[in-house]
């Protein structure tokens, strides 16, 4: 099924960016001592909807809050009363900016697991009200590695809108999704932009499908890192007892930058917060790297050691996930080897266990 | 700067002697010219160890339980590195007699982006001060410099300062690599992680952040090196020097000139006291 | 005859007007042995001191950690009191002596934040100053007033 593809410029774009903003509940990087992180903005000075691969947070966040209010309670002498928190502040209809491809992948990952025993409604409700606006990346960062991953990245169906940079200054929106399709549709004629479909004779069309074609090739040929992840998911569910993960973890310092960066990781905890009688019950990100992740009430830690944390983790992601769900819980976006202190990647410690000797 | 020589045949022959179990060192990251820790338990291993400018992590964070509990270790420091040592000494942390430290006479690191940085440009002390070995000449105790955005955050009026902060603490994301990249963070279970309801923090707003953020620079108020570990950890990129900094202006000025874990058996500021302590803002 | 009252606002963020029924609430840690013998001294003296103050007691003002000062601003406090023996006096000998130190570092460190020094504020009290205890919270008392309510980095069930 093909969606329709619109052609504009530089200015087009800007144009049709500041319309979205002032019609739409728009949330884009916005860049804080050198960060960027998805905010809600009022205009189209306040953000970058380019922002720089290394330097950009996850968008996971908006779909799946660092820290959320379940209900409220109130404990008296004739029992305890639970009341619904407020309207959820992300469930309206949103856009969103300048998302990564990898990162919107994430949240495609994601829906299985919130899809799955429990159906978490307000992620799901979150993810159909939102239009992910998504720029192409022209080529890969030092630890990127999301073309070796399953996900069809000539197809891009995570995303809503995909804004891909052409030659000649030409830029075009492809919708990715049918959602992607009604919404741009909408809003075309808020700026200079035409549909290639209407405009273009079967010359123009054919350079536009080389020129696509040229670009994927060229993104995919600047990637420095490169992984076969079949093999990788076969591998590693041979090599539970390898030495490997003590070895591929040794420098870790256990801070959960990792989990918490990551577009995928969706590990919580649930915590209550209280004055005297009445309190709030919030659900919040934790980290299976945390030396107390798996503390019980009783004492006992299953995991005190660090490989026995790093090896859960990968695991989980390449074979368990995998297992269960059929997509590997890992996007290849690189983000947990930019935060690490000591630049750790999943994608060193995964090949290192893959390649070690199997346990018998 | 470059002792990666030294370095790699002081650790094979103390691995050769049997003297180690464990050694911590730096070594390229593979991807860039970057450096990052290496903990090396091979004798094979030790041709990765370098020590340049780009040395940048506090290494002492290794010496945690976590990490390398009941081993003996070998390890390279560098002034402020070792002031950290020395403290994690004193508080009972480590034992002296497992470890072999390499101290260096450090010239100061630079950032990922090649420039020095800031903490290395007002070091005071560059020099290891408790080692078993010391490579590079000894430069001495250098006077105390001010933080530079310290002097610039008190000429500022308390609205401005008050707006400045509310950005920091509305951009920490409270994943906590601040505390387990820090050397002197070594508690089994930070008090504020409690999950007891009337302490639990559990809001993602900058109140949390003001919370962890304040109360932590103030457990190691008289204490921080100025390693920047946690700055550099920090995904967010916030600026948690200028907390540390204002802490241990304060503590100089006031507190008899103390530094951190320069003095051996040194533990912190706040562990001792002088009948000659200001107390005039007391009513 | 209307009286006219003046509109407080919360000094760290001018754009926060107070509640005309705003009164503030004031946390008062006393050590043990001087200061909360000395608030009791006040009590049956009969002086009256404004009863904006909530007072908990610990054994010594070493006890408290700059986490409880934190702690009170983040809740329904608009200013801190802390209260201890005078140096030389203190009933565990030196303790006052090491808590001065963190008293200093703390109101700095809340300065430098944000927050303005009447915030927090320090004293020390003796057994015999019942006096004494009740110019300090009245002092407190009024420079918080000017200040106006606490509207910094409150505990999301806090704010008012």
């Amino acid at each position: 099924m093909s969606f329709s593809t619109f052609v504009t410029d530089k200015t087009g774009l800007q144009k049709l960016y500041e319309a979205i903003i002032s019609k739409h509940e728009t949330y884009a990087p916005v860049e804080k001592f050198g960060k960027y992180d998805y905010k809600k903005v009022s205009s189209l000075k306040e953000c970058d909807p380019d922002s720089p691969i290394a330097m950009t947070m996850s968008v996971k966040p908006l779909f799946f809050p660092r820290a959320s209010k379940i209900m409220k309670y109130e404990a008296n002498s004739s029992g305890t009363t639970i009341m619904e928190t407020d309207e959820d502040p992300l469930a309206g209809k949103r856009v969103v900016l300048g998302v990564k491809h990898c990162d919107a992948r994430g949240l495609q990952v994601l829906e299985a697991v919130n899809k799955w025993d429990y159906i978490d409604s307000d992620f799901l409700k979150r993810r159909a009200n939102t239009v992910i606006f998504s720029t192409r990346c022209d080529k890969a960062d030092t630890h990127c590695f999301c073309t070796s991953l399953d996900y069809d990245l000539e197809k891009l169906d995570a995303l809503d809108v995909a804004v891909v940079n052409g030659s000649d200054g030409k830029i075009y929106l492809q919708a990715r999704t049918g959602k992607g399709d009604i919404f741009l549709k909408e809003n075309s004629g808020q700026s200079t932009m035409y549909d290639v479909q209407n405009t273009m004779d079967d010359v123009r069309s054919t350079k536009y499908e080389e020129d696509m074609k040229k670009q994927y090739i060229a993104f995919t040929g600047s990637f420095r890192l490169k992984m076969d992840y079949k093999d990788v998911n076969e591998k590693m569910a041979k090599r539970f007892d390898s030495p490997a993960f003590e070895e591929a973890s040794r420098n870790c310092v256990s801070c959960n930058t990792c989990a918490f960066i990551c577009p995928t990781c969706h590990c919580f905890k649930i915590s209550d917060e209280k004055i005297k009688d009445t309190g709030v019950r919030y659900k919040s990100y934790d980290s299976c790297n945390n030396v107390y992740f798996t503390l019980e009430a009783g004492g006992h830690n299953p995991r005190p050691a660090k490989f026995r944390r790093w090896r859960q983790r990968s695991m989980h992601k390449f074979v368990y996930y995998k297992e269960r769900f059929g997509v590997n819980l890992c996007v290849g976006c690189g983000h947990c080897a930019i935060s690490c202190p000591v630049n750790i990647s999943i994608f060193d410690v995964v090949n290192h266990v893959a390649n070690s000797p199997a346990s018998s | 700067m470059d002792y990666s020589k030294q370095i790699q045949d002081i650790a094979a022959k103390l691995f050769a002697d049997g003297k180690i179990d464990v050694f911590v060192g730096y070594r390229m990251n593979g991807f860039d010219d970057n450096q990052i820790p290496v903990v090396i338990t091979d004798p094979k291993e030790v041709a990765e160890l370098v020590f340049t400018e780009k040395s940048v992590f506090n290494l002492t964070n290794y010496l945690k339980a976590d990490h390398t509990r009941g081993k003996r270790v070998g390890l390279v420091v560098k002034g402020c590195d070792s002031r950290s040592l020395n403290l994690l000494l004193t508080e009972s942390q480590v034992k002296r007699e497992k470890l072999y430290i390499i101290g260096i006479a450090c010239e100061g690191v630079v950032d990922d982006k090649g420039q020095k940085m800031q903490n290395c440009v007002e070091c005071i002390v560059p020099d290891a001060v408790v080692y078993d070995e010391m490579l590079g000449t000894p430069k001495g105790i250098r006077d105390y410099i001010v933080n530079a955005d310290i002097i610039e955050l008190a000429g500022k009026g308390l609205v401005e300062r008050r707006e400045y902060f509310e950005q920091i603490f509305e951009n920490c994301i409270r994943c906590n690599a601040c505390r387990h990249s820090c050397p002197l963070c070594y508690c089994a279970k930070c008090c504020i992680d409690q999950e007891t309801a009337t302490i639990y923090n559990g809001s993602n707003t900058s109140s949390s952040a003001f919370h962890a953020l304040m109360t932590w620079s103030l457990h190691l108020a008289g204490r921080c090196v100025d390693c920047r570990n946690c700055e550099k950890a920090c995904p967010s990129h916030l600026p948690l020097h200028l907390l540390h900094k204002q802490n241990e202006k304060v503590i100089y000025d006031n507190f008899q000139n103390h530094l951190a874990g320069v003095e051996e058996g040194d533990r912190g500021a706040f562990y001792k006291y002088s009948l000659k302590d200001p107390d005039d803002f007391i009513l | 005859m209307e009286e006219v009252k003046e509109k407080i606002v919360s000094i760290e963020k001018p754009d926060l007007i107070a509640p005309p029924d705003w009164k503030p609430v004031i946390v008062g840690i006393l050590c043990n042995w001087c200061s909360y013998a000395g608030s009791d001294l006040t009590g049956t003296s009969r002086t009256q001191y404004p009863p904006n103050i909530r007072i908990i007691r610990v054994p010594c003002s070493s006890r408290v950690d700059p986490w409880f000062i934190i702690k009170a601003l983040q809740t329904t406090a608009d200013g801190v009191l802390i209260s201890g023996c005078h140096p030389g006096d203190c009933h565990y000998i030196s303790g006052n002596y090491y808590a001065r130190r963190r008293f200093l570092v703390t109101r700095e460190l809340l300065k430098m934040v944000g927050f303005h020094e009447h915030r927090v504020q320090f004293s020390w009290v003796s057994a015999a100053e019942g006096s004494k205890f009740a110019q300090v919270v009245k002092k407190v008392t009024e420079d918080v007033i000017k200040l106006g309510p606490l509207h910094l980095y409150k505990k999301e069930n806090f704010s008012k």
